[in-house]
């Protein structure tokens, strides 16, 4: 059997693509991935971040880059969106 | 007080290829086959899957999914761990042997 994944490896891979980033609450973005620290906190570049109301109608806003905190991030997708 | 020596509260890798549930901090419930961990709990899961929840209630999961493929889980928002076919009972680790 292959040897296990490292998770934070994976997001080291993902550095220059498209990293669809899902928050603990009802929020989430997509951006290049452009680094990341040990706490997880995140530079993104041409960010789409969105937003769920409680209808469920979506907010999308755009951002050139951001440092996003790490501390409410639960998961992380590489090269997904929430488009699909 | 203790010697410090680090022990995971849980050995992972005896659920390495196998599906798992996790809940997160927050209500966020998905599963999927775990591939790969670290020390802080962070996972790797394949052909994972999000259970949405009920939009008036946060606390109840629908039976509507979203297909999230390869993702990785921040251990510091993870909740709860357990094999998609049932509960396993793990030796209690506040016990000091």
């Amino acid at each position: 059997m292959s040897g296990r994944i490292m998770p934070l490896e994976l997001i080291d891979k993902c550095i220059g693509s498209r990293l669809w980033i899902i928050m603990k609450g009802d929020k989430e973005l997509v951006g290049t991935l452009r680094g990341f620290d040990d706490c997880v906190n995140i530079v993104l570049e041409d960010v789409v971040e969105y937003e769920i109301d409680e209808d469920g109608t979506k907010h999308k806003i755009e951002l050139e880059q951001i440092l996003l905190n790490g501390n409410s991030v639960a998961l992380l997708v590489p090269g997904g969106s929430p488009e699909n | 007080m203790g010697e410090g020596k680090k022990k995971d509260v849980i050995d992972l890798a005896k659920y390495l290829e196998h599906g798992v549930r996790v809940k997160f901090n927050g209500g966020r419930e998905v599963t999927g086959m775990l591939k790969g961990y670290d020390q802080l709990v962070n996972l790797v899961l394949d052909d994972c899957v999000e259970f949405i929840r009920d939009p008036l209630d946060p606390n109840k999961i629908t039976n509507e999914t979203r297909n999230l493929g390869l993702v990785v889980c921040r251990g510091t928002q993870v909740w709860i761990i357990s094999p998609v076919d049932g509960m396993e009972e793990i030796e209690n680790p506040f016990l000091e042997t």
